[in-house]
Parts: structure tokens; C-alpha cells; sequence
């Protein structure tokens, strides 16, 4: 049967079995591992090859030129470029999480490169600093972003984030001493060195784990110190981390494979070894065994029992995942891990599980025995269990047959169970679909599932495109309908970046077939990125098609085109976007040529006109004179003498009016040189005659309370002070109407209650006005008795009855009006009263009917 | 009664929309850890007052300052400014720092626009030489609501920005904020817009939808079914009037700002001299809000009934209503007052007797009564009469308002000029028709039972509201002749934003069945007042809004809450 097969490739340790499937024959050629150096990323990611120099290169075996090269996880090359970098010999070589190749040389400099093998930094590669290049790296230690170097002299230095390359951390002096010794191990008392990860450590910083003499310290940035004293279990040679942080797997002095928790109050595992070499490399399989290889064996260590041995007849290098190791080979990848407790159920051999008899129904179905109904009545009431581990197990499986195989058993079985989510199968197979599609050899991430959903799907697309998969990275994201907008940006600007030789014409119309499949995408971004590429008029293409004026105004002014950025800006009708163009081309160029570009565009000149009055009075005034507005000039000076006048500065009778005077005559003559100006020329002129005036006054009369005010008022003001020749000259001077003569007059004279002088104008002449604005000034100033001087010598009996109203001679007002035989006048008194009258009334029920606690 | 006014009966969900600002604000104070200093521009603090109480903020360690030329004496170290994105207040807010930095006082400084940062201000801050030193955020504040059915975008100087000083920034804020409506409300099917500023409002709206796209199809029905965008300069004829509906005469007397008047605390009751305190008016009083919207001869009999039942009522606010009393005897002074000067207002909006008119407005000038009553006057006859005979206007201007008022006053009259408020007269008025043909006068109106919006100003109904009365009822289509004598384009727009749904061209003119949503609601339009609307224009709304066979809810946004007073000073220069 099929399903011994399946089980006869397992091993068993403890009582967990375990499995190495073959997932890829390896497309690379004359690749030996063991000349090279390798680093391969997790997550199924790219592998970089390297020859290691410190072995003897072969004459005619290989090429005497030093290449970096990419291979994906099948062993297709991705990319090649030549090693030629001074600064010694390469010491680290690691990808980060972002799948960047980390390469760290002997004196400290850091080459990154993309899985492209382009440096990303080719002209000015990050170093470790000036200590770590006199001292020299000896050894480098990678986590996820991260690194901890180890200098010749025993120092650590650490760079916490690769994704900001800004700082490195120096960490705490181990304190050991630099002794060299005979086999070049550096110095004896530094043995062996793991780092937790920061995600793992109470201070959320790197610790390092230095295995020295026969104990162990932990240092960060703060200081060291020795761990679990005594409980070391003697002089260490190497160590590894578990992934969660939480265990270390030793391999001791004497040739013990030993794992423990940090603080060592628990040993785990403790097994001697044959040999007590060390191994080379020393790895953990998920959190369940550790994996020591010597030259030809590779061992599994597990909590009990003997461990499994596997040989292999050439090098291998183990890449630890989340849920296993893989084994790379020269010829090809194999995937060490546990057996999924769904598979072991259904293929462990005898094995009775519903889920081997839903499996084993199948089978008979398909061979049409009646063997299959009875499998099944077997296992009914655990159906829903057995159907899930087939899905589950499909899961699990490299070979896409059996994955069909174990996803039709589910499926056969969920047609006689009701109660089993619908949907789990077909996320199963949606699941599976974009794993296999991403295992193929030409794309070779071999993922398992449990990694794939580790790494999530965005993220997965992220890599695919990365690595300019974008149809299948957009065939992906559209398949689990997620947001293509990702795919379809990088791949536009990877399109430019490539395609250097099509004219610009034929690569928009390219990319707006493409661009357009995504409704929302900021055509502004791939257009910045043109022009980052050269390409200035591609991108003033592409930004034309931005819907978005926020996006397109500002990317407009970088590719150097700012009158359509002006007009894009003031169609927006978001002044900010126009001030910011204003701005831009203000600071460009010469003040001229801003000038004559924002005339012509008069929402910008509005704008900058009224930014300008606030803060730029003279350039304002240089913009005026350019476009010949005299009249704004003259504004503006007029404007600048308000502004002396306030400054407290200039006390009011002081020789600092001399200089209002002259900008308000500056402002005049400017004015006056235009005809349609007239009546400001006018205004400025006797502007500057009043306060010539004023200033005579205040300096005559001493009295500091002219300036500024107005003609009207300071006619009032001199007759209230009793200089009335002053307040005829004023009027002289400025023609003031006898009316308003008059009413000035009147109510001056009011205000100080010069009841007598006030007569005495009364009679001087008959006034031009009649007497009304007597009466009214009386009425004002609560004056009855005056103002009954002047009541009847009012013409119109219509003005005195509403005079007599206001004083409340209610009689004496009904006559007046009847006297005029105005019934609507006669009837506006009455409503005026009965209104005055309910008004109060109401006030006074009011008053009446709340009590008012406390108060009157 | 508190400021901030109760919204539950909207017919729109405003208090999302006042929770929402009041969450924002919050967290801004809450991400600047320990005790701040918050320093909020005044213009400003009367918007917030309508957002949030003060107890709130000092709850989050707030210590409050209103923005002025002194600097600010605190011993908090961290210094939160909440101010207009205005040129102005920015050199004020460079001066503060760098006195601090002169003093040796080292703190941290915050400056938070409203509604956003701004390029120009960020630039004044950059010349300062202070950019490096202060955080930059936002506090996008776009509109506050007053009333269940009033929104305020608190842009006092909207209409001078646009008309006078070619700033069209509000114009953009305005159509943020009701695209921001919109992301709550659904994209408006359509849109009707009268007047330049209005016609662009809608242009900048289309554009947002296209850039920044209301996606609908998980919104259902949109709430608001029509937008009326209305330029205040389409109609100035109205503001200039004096408003005669209670609430309008207790603005043009005692000037309701951001829902409250200040009064002697002597009219409340209470025996602190001189004291100054607030009250708040809103339609949380059951009183206020039976009154507000009456003409004020009306609120006078209505009262008078009430007096009676309002004991039971309303014993426990003995206060509030002892000032109710006192000030509707104040108002009742106060509109004798008035008296004159309406009959001038109705000869204006009749045309008639413009000499006695001119008279008049010259005798108010040598009596040197406030600029801005006689401005008002000036800018209702220049706008009726398509301006003034050339001889009035450079007398008037040159020899009594420069002369009586001061020099400083140009400013004021060229801005008036350039907005076309205040100009010579060049061509024949059209206010006749205008006024004919949407009977805009009525006589004989009964102010107690009234049947026709004109009721508000006894007898005048307001263009304004006359439009959106027609814009209602049928669209601009049947009223085309008329509104090309207005001033300004027009436009009439159906926007979708359901890409997939064929859209039915017929109006939903008659259509007023269709509209009532299935609960029963009525379903919403949006007037839109771009410079500001008086309170009288809203009675006229409220009072279309509440007829028999009105097919929708009205509900007003404004820049501003205005009157003929607060529209003039905007123009005023600010040279004094």
C-alpha cells in the first residue's frame, strides 16, 4: 500500500518521527560548498555563494576571479557580480529580513547588497567605525536585522537595525584578554559566542553570550555579567540560541551536546558524543532537537532516546526555519522536520485513526469497492476530525499529488458530514495553490505552511517582487484579493529602471496599460520615481495623470516645471498648493522674472500680494513699481505713516510728524500720477494739510489731542476747548458744508453744556438747517427745558410732534400731529406709547408673579 | 442653559460630527504629555466654546491663554498654540518665542493650525527663524454646529478675502468641509450654486470627489439630497436691513456671538457693577425656542401670554428669565430707535424718495452717528440703485465720510469699492424687476399670522431666501431670466456617486413623494450662505422649512453668522 511507502522515509526518535523530503534537485553546477562560503536566508529565501578565500584556489578548477552569486533556493543563479572589494578578508556574510545581503570584511566596512546583486550603498559603504578598523573583526554573529561583531582586541560592537544603518553600539568590554594564541583561535579566553535577539531580552537590548574559560557571561550595552555560576557545565565550544530565545544548546569540552534554559536551572538534554571535535555547524530544529554536523554525519539530538544519525557523503549546510532545518547539499535541498501529528495519523503504518480510515476509504472509492461505505460507517461520528487532518495534512505536503490525494479524501468525507466549515477546504486549496505556484523551481521559495503563514502573504508578495516576479506577485495578490496596488507601483518603476532604451512615449502608453488596472495608485509616485531615473520627461507624462493635485503640484516642482505646477495648483483651488508654488519660484528665480510670472496669473499675484503685505512690505513694493501700480505704492506709504503714527516711539507733537508728513506727500504725488486716482490723491493731500494743522494746534495749545482725529472732530474739539477761531479756521481751510458747521457746533456746545452760547448761535443767524439739531442736542443731553426753547420754532409740525413724544409730552405730540393731519404719524405715537407701555407691563407681571430669591 | 447647544433633534447627525472635533481636540492635548499651556487665538476660542468646555480642557492639564501681543507669563513648560493658519498671528507667536529665548526659558512649543497647516504660515515661522523649534500639527476644525439645523465654517472674512484681497482660500475650505459632510452623509446628488464663490465651491467639490472619491456603495442613500451654494453678494440687500424677528433685533443690539450675548450682570439680576456676563441663547430653552424665530412686535403679545403659565414652568430659572424680562424692555428701546431708520431701509428697497433719502443719510453723518450704521445704509442704497449718481458718491465719499470719520477711512471705502458694495452709479438698476418679479416687497404682511416669508422684516421678504425658495421648490431652470440680473454665474449640477446606477436625469422637481425616506423622514437640504447669513434670513428658512407640503428639511451652513454691522466691519481697514 501507498501508505507504507509514506511511512517506511521516517525516523523515529523518541516518540516523534521524523522526516527528510527531498524538495529540490539543485539547478546550480560545479558549486562545491565546502570552497565556498554560503548564506542562505530562511524563509526559503535566495542563497549567496561566495569562494572562500581562505582556501587554496584550484588551477583550473575555477576561475580566478572572486564572484558573489545568487542562487535562488533550486540553485538558479539570480545574479552574479564580482567581488573586488578592498578592506580584507570577508568575515559575515548574512541575509537580513528584508532579504538584503549583509557582507562584513576585515576592516569593518559593510558591503549590502539586494538580492539583485546591486550594492545599495556603492559609493560610500557604511563602516563599523574607526575602533572596529583598528581593530579589526574577527568574528561576526547575525540575528534578523541585527549584528554583533567581535574584534581581534575582544570587543564587541553591535549594529542593532540594518533598516536604519545610522549608529553602531558598542557594547560593554567582555574584559578578556587579547592573548594570541597557536591556532589562531584569536585568544583562549573567548571560546565561543551566541547573541539572544533583542525581541527576547529584558531590555529590549542585543545580549551577547561569551563562552569564557569554563563559565559564561552576558554582555550588552550596559555591562556583563556571569551567568548561572557553577551550573555551566564546563568549558564551552560552541552555542546556539533556541529561535524563541528562551533555551541554549552547548557543545561542551568534552564532547557533550547539552541544552538548557538561560538561568541553567533545567537540562534538557545531555548527550556525549563520539568525538569531541566540535561540530562545525551546530543548529535547532524547531524548538524540539538540536543538529550537530562533523564531516560526514549529521546528528539529532533529541530530549530522550538515542539520536538520529544521517551521513552524507559531501558537505551540507544546515539553514534552520521556524518548523525545521533545511540541508543543502551540493546537489540538492532536503527539508528536515518533525512529522505533522494529521499525517502521522493518517500514514503511520497500522495506523487505525479516523483519519487514515477516511484516507483508506478513498482509496476503495476509487477503486469501486464497497469496502469505502464501510470505512466510513466506521468512522462517522468522527468524521469532521478525520476530514480535518486530510486538510490539515495536505498542508504539509511537497508533493502536489499526494496534496491532491489527501485534499479529495477531505473532500469525500465532508460530503457526509454536516457540520464541517464549509470553507476550510477551499482556503486549504487557495493555500496550497500559492505555495506550490512559489515552489516551482524557476521561482524556488520552497515555504512549508506553516512558514507561509509566519511570513504572511503581503509579505511573501513583497519578496516576489523584489525579485521581479511581479506577474506572478500580481496574479497572487488578485487571487487572494488583496491590494494590487503594491505589485503594480514596484512594477512600474522597475519597468523604468529597466527600460532605458524605449522613448517615452511608447513606455508610458506601456505603463498606463498597466497602471490603469488600479483605481487609486499615486501616478505621482511613479513619475517622482522617473524622474529619479533620468527620465524628467516621462515623468511630466505620468504626472498628468495624477488625479490627485496634492500629489501632482509638488512633484510638478521638483521635475523643474513650474508654470504647469502654477496652473495645476490654482485649477485646485487649494491656495496652499499655489502658495507653495509661489514660494518655489520666488526662491528660483530672479525677482524680475517672478515678477512678470505671477502678473500674469492674478490668483498667485492675489496670494503673494497679501503674504507680502504682512511680511514683505519693501519686496511688495519693488513687485508694485515693476508692474507699474503706482497707487499700491502710494497705499503702501500712506500705510507705512499710519505705522509711525502708532509707534509709541513718536509722541505725539514731536518732530517725528515731520517724516509722516513727507511718505503721506510721497504717497500723494504717487497717486496723483494716474487720473482714476484722484480722490485718493485728494484725501492724501489734505491728509497731510490736517495734520500740519494738528500739529500747530497741539504746539499752540499744548495740549496733545489732535493728531489723528478727524476734521469733524477736531472742529469739535476746539470749540469744546473754547478756540473757536481755530475751529473756524479748520473749516476754512477744508470747506466744511455750513450744515455739517452746524450740527458740529450745536452738539459741541451740548457736550459742555453751554446752554447760553448755544442760544446765542441760535440767534446769530437763521440757521441753514432749521433748529431741529438743536433740539435734538437738548433732547440728548436730558436737557427738557432747552430743548423747549427750540421745539416750536420747528417747521414742520411733523418733526414736532415727534420731538414733543420724545420728551413725553404725549399731549402736546398728539397735537403737533393732528396739527400736520398725518394719521399715520398720529397712530406710530399711539403704538409707540400703548408699546412703551407693555413693554413694561409685562416687565412688571414678570416682576410680580417670580419670587426672587435674593434678589431686587 | 450651556453654550454648547443640544443637538439631539437634528435632522442630520451633527453630533458625530461636534464628538468627532471634541475627540480630535482631545487627543492632540492628550498626546503632549503633563501640564500644557494652551494658547488659543480669540477668534478661535468663541468656535471652541461651541465644541467644548473649558472644565474638559483644564481636566486634560490644560493651563488657557488667549493669543495676544503680550507674551505669556506660565510655569508650564510645554506651550500649545491652537490658531487660525493666519500671517497674522504668526509673527505674534515668533515673538513669544523668541522673548522666551531672550529670557533664557527653555520650552517646548506646539503650534496647531485650524482647519491645517499652512505653507505661507510655516514659511513666516521659517523666516523667524523659529521653525526648528516648534512641533507642527493640525486641528482640522471645519465647521461647528450652532443648531440642530445651523453649521458654521467660522470664516468670519470670507467674503472680504474673496472680493477684496483676491484670497480664495475659504472657498476651498468651505467645499472640504461639505465633502467632509459628505464622507459622513453621502456624496449629494445635487448641487445648485448662485454666484461666483458658490459656482467655484462646487467646482472645487467635483474636483475633491474625483480626487479623493466619497465611495458610496457601502453608504446607502446619500442624506442630504440638494446643496445651495449662495453668494451673500448675490444678495446684500438684506443684511443691510435691520433684521426685526427677536433673535435678529437681540443681534443688531446686543451681537450674538457664537450663540451666546454678553450682558450687565445688573440685567441678570445679579449685583456685580460693571460686570459683564454670558448668556447663552440657543434652542435648549423651550422658551427661546418658540420666540426666536418671531417677528419682535409678536414676541411681545406671546410673551404677555405666557407670563401667565410660566410660573409653574420655569420657577427653578428665575434668573435666566428675570433678564428674559429686561431684555425684551431693552429691545423694545432700542427698536423705537429703529423705527426711522427701517422707513429709510424701505424706501431704499422701494426706490423711492431717494432724495429725502440722501438727506437723511447726510444728516447721520454730521451727527457723527457710527460709520457702520451709515455705511449700511450707503452700501443698501448703492446695491438697489446699481450705485450712486456720481455727484453723491465723490461728495459723500471726499467731503463728509473722509472728513467726519477720518483718513484712515480710504482703506475702508476703496475696499468697499472694490467689492462693489459702495461705487458710482454706471448703469440702470434692475432691482425694480428683481424686486417685481420675486415679490419681494409685500404689503400689508401680518406679523402674527404670517403666510409668506417677509414676515421677518415686516413686509420685506429676503432675496435670498426667495431663491432658495424657488431653488426648493423647482430648480434654477424655471428662474433663469431672473438670476441673470443677479450678480454672478450659476450652475446646476447632478453628481453620482454610484459609478453603477443609471442616473435619472428628471429633477426630482415634483417628484416630492419619492423623497420621503421610508421612516418617514424627510429627506435633507443643504443652503449654503458663502459670506455669511443673518439670523432673520434663518427664521425665513426655518419658517419654509415648517410648511405644509415642504418635501424636505432645510438645514444652513454659513461662513459666519453676520448682520449688516459685523459684514461692514470686515471691510473696515485696520489702520486704527
Amino acid at each position: 500500500m501507498a501508505n507504507v511507502s509514506v511511512a517506511a522515509e521516517w525516523q523515529l526518535l523518541y516518540n516523534r518521527y521524523y522526516r527528510k523530503p527531498e524538495i529540490y534537485q539543485m539547478k546550480w553546477k560545479h558549486i562545491d560548498l565546502s570552497r565556498n562560503k554560503v548564506a542562505c536566508a530562511p524563509f526559503g529565501g535566495p542563497i549567496a555563494v561566495i569562494r572562500d578565500d581562505s582556501k587554496i584556489v584550484q588551477l583550473y578548477g575555477e576561475s580566478a576571479l572572486r564572484k558573489l552569486r545568487i542562487f535562488s533556493s533550486s540553485g538558479v543563479l539570480l545574479s552574479e557580480t564580482v567581488w573586488k572589494h578592498p578592506g580584507g578578508r570577508l568575515i559575515g556574510m548574512s541575509w537580513t529580513d528584508d532579504q538584503t545581503l549583509v557582507c562584513i570584511v576585515r576592516d569593518g566596512t559593510v558591503f549590502r547588497y539586494n538580492i539583485h546583486g546591486e550594492l545599495l550603498e556603492p559609493n560610500s559603504p557604511f563602516s563599523l567605525g574607526p575602533e572596529v578598523f583598528q581593530q579589526t573583526v574577527k568574528e561576526c554573529v547575525f540575528w534578523g536585522n541585527g549584528v554583533v561583531c567581535v574584534t581581534m582586541a575582544g570587543q564587541l560592537f553591535c549594529v542593532p537595525d540594518f533598516k536604519n544603518l545610522t549608529r553602531t553600539v558598542k557594547l560593554a568590554d567582555p574584559g578578556i584578554e587579547a592573548v594570541e594564541d597557536e591556532e589562531d583561535e584569536g585568544f583562549a579566553g573567548m571560546r565561543c559566542v551566541a547573541v539572544i535577539e533583542p525581541q527576547y531580552t529584558m531590555s529590549g537590548n542585543v545580549e551577547v553570550l561569551i563562552g569564557v574559560g569554563d563559565g559564561l557571561i552576558s554582555v550588552d550595552e550596559d555591562g556583563l555579567q556571569p551567568l548561572a555560576v557553577g551550573l555551566v557545565p564546563g568549558p564551552l565550544q560552541k552555542m546556539v540560541v533556541s529561535p524563541n530565545g528562551k533555551f541554549l544548546a552547548m557543545f561542551t569540552h568534552d564532547g557533550r551536546i547539552v541544552v538548557a534554559n538561560m538561568d541553567f536551572s533545567q537540562i534538557f538534554i545531555d548527550y556525549a558524543c563520539e568525538s569531541v571535535l566540535p561540530p562545525e555547524q551546530l543548529v535547532w530544529c524547531a524548538l524540539d532537537t538540536v543538529l550537530a554536523y562533523w564531516d560526514d554525519m549529521l546528528l539529532m539530538v533529541g530530549p530522550n532516546d538515542d539520536p538520529i544519525r544521517y551521513f552524507y557523503d559531501e558537505p551540507i549546510v544546515l539553514i534552520p526555519e521556524c518548523d525545521g532545518v533545511r540541508i543543502l547539499s551540493n546537489t540538492c535541498m532536503e527539508f528536515l522536520h518533525r512529522v505533522p501529528d494529521s499525517t502521522v495519523s493518517i500514514f503511520k503504518i497500522g495506523s487505525t485513526s479516523p483519519a487514515a480510515l477516511l484516507y483508506d476509504a478513498l482509496d476503495h472509492f476509487d477503486r469501486r469497492s464497497a469496502k469505502a461505505d464501510e470505512n466510513l460507517r466506521l468512522i462517522r461520528g468522527s468524521l469532521p476530525e478525520a476530514v480535518e487532518a486530510c486538510v490539515d495534512g495536505a498542508g504539509h505536503e511537497y508533493n502536489v499529488s499526494r496534496q491532491r490525494t489527501l485534499l479529495r479524501a477531505a473532500s469525500y468525507g465532508q460530503a457526509f458530514c454536516s457540520n464541517f466549515e464549509r470553507n476550510r477546504i477551499q482556503e486549504m486549496c487557495k493555500t496550497l495553490r500559492v505555495l506550490n505556484f512559489v515552489r516551482d523551481h524557476e521561482i524556488g521559495i520552497p515555504l512549508s505552511i506553516q512558514q507561509y503563514k509566519l511570513l504572511t502573504a503581503s509579505v511573501l508578495i513583497g519578496r516576489l517582487i523584489n525579485s521581479h516576479h511581479h506577474l506572478l506577485a500580481l496574479r497572487i495578490s488578485e487571487y487572494l484579493g488583496m491590494n494590487q496596488e503594491v505589485v503594480i507601483m514596484h512594477w512600474a518603476c522597475s519597468k523604468i529602471t529597466a527600460s532605458l532604451t524605449i522613448p517615452d512615449a511608447t513606455l508610458l502608453e506601456i505603463l498606463l496599460d498597466k497602471l490603469k488596472l488600479c483605481k487609486a495608485i499615486s501616478y505621482a509616485a511613479v513619475a517622482a520615481h522617473a524622474d529619479k531615473s533620468g527620465r524628467r520627461k516621462l515623468a511630466a507624462m505620468l504626472v498628468e495623470h495624477e488625479p490627485r493635485s496634492s500629489k501632482q503640484v509638488p512633484l510638478l516642482l521638483s521635475i523643474g516645471e513650474e508654470d504647469t505646477a502654477l496652473i495645476k495648483a490654482t485649477e485646485s483651488g487649494d491656495t496652499d498648493l499655489v502658495y507653495l508654488v509661489v514660494f518655489h519660484i520666488w526662491h528660483k528665480r530672479p525677482a524680475l522674472e517672478f515678477f512678470g510670472t505671477i502678473q500674469a496669473r492674478p490668483l498667485a499675484r492675489d496670494l503673494f500680494v497679501s503674504y507680502a503685505r504682512c511680511y514683505e512690505h519693501e519686496f511688495l513694493k519693488d513687485f508694485f513699481l515693476s508692474i507699474g501700480q503706482l497707487h499700491e505704492v502710494a497705499f503702501l506709504l500712506w500705510k507705512e505713516s499710519w505705522e509711525l503714527g502708532k509707534n509709541p516711539m513718536a509722541s505725539r507733537g514731536s518732530p517725528l510728524h515731520g517724516p509722516r508728513i513727507k511718505l503721506i506727500e510721497k504717497a500723494q504725488s504717487l497717486f496723483s500720477e494716474t487720473k482714476e486716482h484722484n480722490f485718493e490723491s485728494k484725501a492724501a493731500e489734505e491728509h497731510a494739510k490736517l495734520l500740519r494743522m494738528q500739529h500747530e494746534l497741539e504746539v499752540t495749545t499744548k495740549q496733545a489731542i489732535f493728531v489723528d482725529s478727524s476734521i469733524s472732530d477736531t472742529i469739535r474739539t476746539c470749540i469744546v476747548l473754547g478756540y473757536n477761531q481755530a475751529a473756524s479756521k479748520v473749516q476754512k481751510e477744508f470747506k466744511v458744508s455750513e450744515k455739517r458747521w452746524y450740527w458740529l457746533k450745536v452738539f459741541a456746545l451740548a457736550t459742555i453744556r453751554n446752554w447760553e452760547a448755544l442760544e446765542k448761535f441760535s440767534k446769530e443767524k437763521r440757521p441753514p438747517i432749521g433748529y431741529r439739531p438743536f433740539v435734538e442736542a437738548c433732547i440728548d443731553a436730558d436737557e427738557k427745558s432747552e430743548a423747549l426753547k427750540y421745539i416750536p420754532k420747528l417747521a414742520d409740525p411733523r418733526e414736532r410732534a415727534e420731538a414733543y413724544a420724545r420728551i413725553g409730552m404725549a399731549k402736546e405730540a398728539a397735537d403737533a400731529a393732528s396739527q400736520a393731519k398725518d394719521g399715520e404719524l398720529l397712530g406710530r405715537l399711539k403704538l409707540t406709547f400703548a408699546q412703551n407701555a407693555a413693554a413694561s407691563s409685562i416687565f412688571d407681571t414678570l416682576r410680580d408673579r417670580l419670587s426672587f430669591q435674593g434678589v431686587t | 442653559m450651556a453654550q454648547i447647544p443640544n443637538l439631539d433633534n437634528s435632522p442630520l447627525n451633527l453630533k458625530s460630527i461636534r464628538e468627532q472635533s471634541q475627540r480630535e481636540l482631545l487627543n492632540i492635548l492628550k498626546n503632549i504629555r503633563g501640564k500644557k499651556c494652551l494658547v488659543i487665538d480669540p477668534k478661535l476660542g468663541g468656535s471652541l466654546s461651541l465644541v467644548i468646555q473649558t472644565s474638559l480642557l483644564k481636566e486634560h492639564g490644560v493651563e488657557l491663554w488667549h493669543l495676544s501681543a503680550e507674551s505669556i507669563q506660565t510655569e508650564c513648560t510645554k506651550v500649545v498654540y491652537l490658531v487660525h493658519a493666519r500671517h497674522s498671528l504668526m509673527r505674534i507667536i515668533c515673538s513669544h518665542i523668541s522673548s522666551d529665548i531672550t529670557k533664557g526659558l527653555v520650552r517646548e512649543y506646539y503650534v496647531y493650525f485650524v482647519p491645517r497647516r499652512t505653507v505661507s504660515c510655516e514659511k513666516v515661522l521659517e523666516q523667524e527663524k523659529v521653525h526648528h523649534l516648534v512641533t507642527i500639527g493640525e486641528y482640522p476644525l471645519y465647521m461647528v454646529p450652532l443648531e440642530e439645523d445651523v453649521l458654521s465654517f467660522e470664516l468670519d472674512l470670507s467674503a472680504k478675502e474673496c472680493e477684496v484681497d483676491g484670497d480664495t482660500t475659504s472657498l476651498w475650505h468651505i467645499a472640504k468641509a461639505i465633502h467632509k459632510l459628505e464622507f459622513s452623509f453621502g456624496v449629494i446628488p445635487h448641487v445648485r450654486a448662485k454666484g461666483k464663490a458658490s459656482v467655484r465651491v462646487a467646482d472645487i467639490l467635483n474636483r475633491m470627489q474625483t480626487e479623493e472619491a466619497v465611495n458610496s456603495s457601502d453608504m446607502g442613500l446619500p442624506e442630504i439630497n440638494t446643496l445651495i451654494l449662495l453668494d451673500r453678494e448675490v444678495d446684500m440687500v438684506t443684511p443691510m436691513c435691520s433684521q426685526l424677528t427677536y433673535e435678529g433685533l437681540l443681534d443688531e443690539f446686543l451681537r450674538i456671538n457664537n450663540g451666546a450675548v454678553e450682558l450687565e450682570a445688573s440685567i441678570m439680576g445679579l449685583q456685580q457693577e460693571g460686570k459683564k456676563i454670558k448668556v447663552p441663547l440657543n434652542s435648549s430653552d423651550k422658551l427661546f425656542k418658540e420666540t426666536r424665530d418671531l417677528n419682535f412686535e409678536v414676541v411681545v403679545q406671546v410673551l404677555r401670554q405666557k407670563a401667565t403659565s410660566m410660573k409653574q414652568d420655569y420657577t427653578e430659572m428665575t434668573t435666566t428669565y428675570h433678564a428674559f424680562g429686561e431684555i425684551i424692555m431693552l429691545l423694545t428701546c432700542q427698536r423705537l430707535g429703529l423705527v426711522k431708520t427701517t422707513k429709510y431701509e424701505k424706501y431704499g428697497a422701494n426706490l423711492v424718495y431717494y432724495c429725502r433719502c440722501f438727506e437723511y443719510i447726510e444728516e447721520l453723518i454730521h451727527k457723527q452717528e457710527p460709520l457702520a450704521k451709515i455705511l449700511r445704509l450707503l452700501i443698501l442704497f448703492s446695491v438697489t440703485n446699481s450705485g450712486l449718481p456720481k455727484k453723491h458718491f465723490d461728495y459723500l465719499r471726499q467731503r463728509e465720510l473722509l472728513h467726519s470719520y477720518g483718513f484712515e477711512h480710504l482703506e475702508t471705502l476703496i475696499n468697499l469699492e472694490k467689492s462693489g458694495l459702495l461705487k458710482k452709479q454706471e448703469s440702470k438698476s434692475n432691482w425694480l424687476t428683481i424686486k417685481r418679479a420675486l415679490q419681494l416687497v409685500i404689503e400689508d404682511t401680518d406679523t402674527a399670522n404670517p403666510n409668506d416669508i417677509s414676515y421677518v422684516f415686516s413686509g420685506y421678504a429676503p432675496l435670498s431666501i426667495r431663491l432658495v425658495q424657488h431653488a426648493v421648490r423647482s430648480g434654477w431652470r424655471p428662474m433663469e431670466e431672473i438670476l441673470k440680473l443677479l450678480p454672478g454665474p450659476h450652475s446646476e449640477t447632478k453628481r453620482s456617486g454610484f459609478s453603477s446606477s443609471p442616473s435619472s436625469d428628471t429633477l426630482q422637481v415634483a417628484s416630492t413623494t419619492i423623497d420621503k425616506d421610508a421612516d418617514g423622514r424627510r429627506s435633507l437640504v443643504l443652503v449654503v450662505f458663502i459670506g455669511g447669513v443673518t439670523f432673520a434670513e434663518i427664521s425665513a428658512i426655518r419658517y419654509l422649512s415648517a410648511q405644509e407640503g415642504m418635501a424636505y428639511d432645510l438645514i444652513i451652513g454659513t461662513t459666519k453668522m453676520v448682520n449688516g454691522h459685523s459684514l461692514v466691519e470686515t471691510y473696515m481697514g485696520n489702520l486704527v
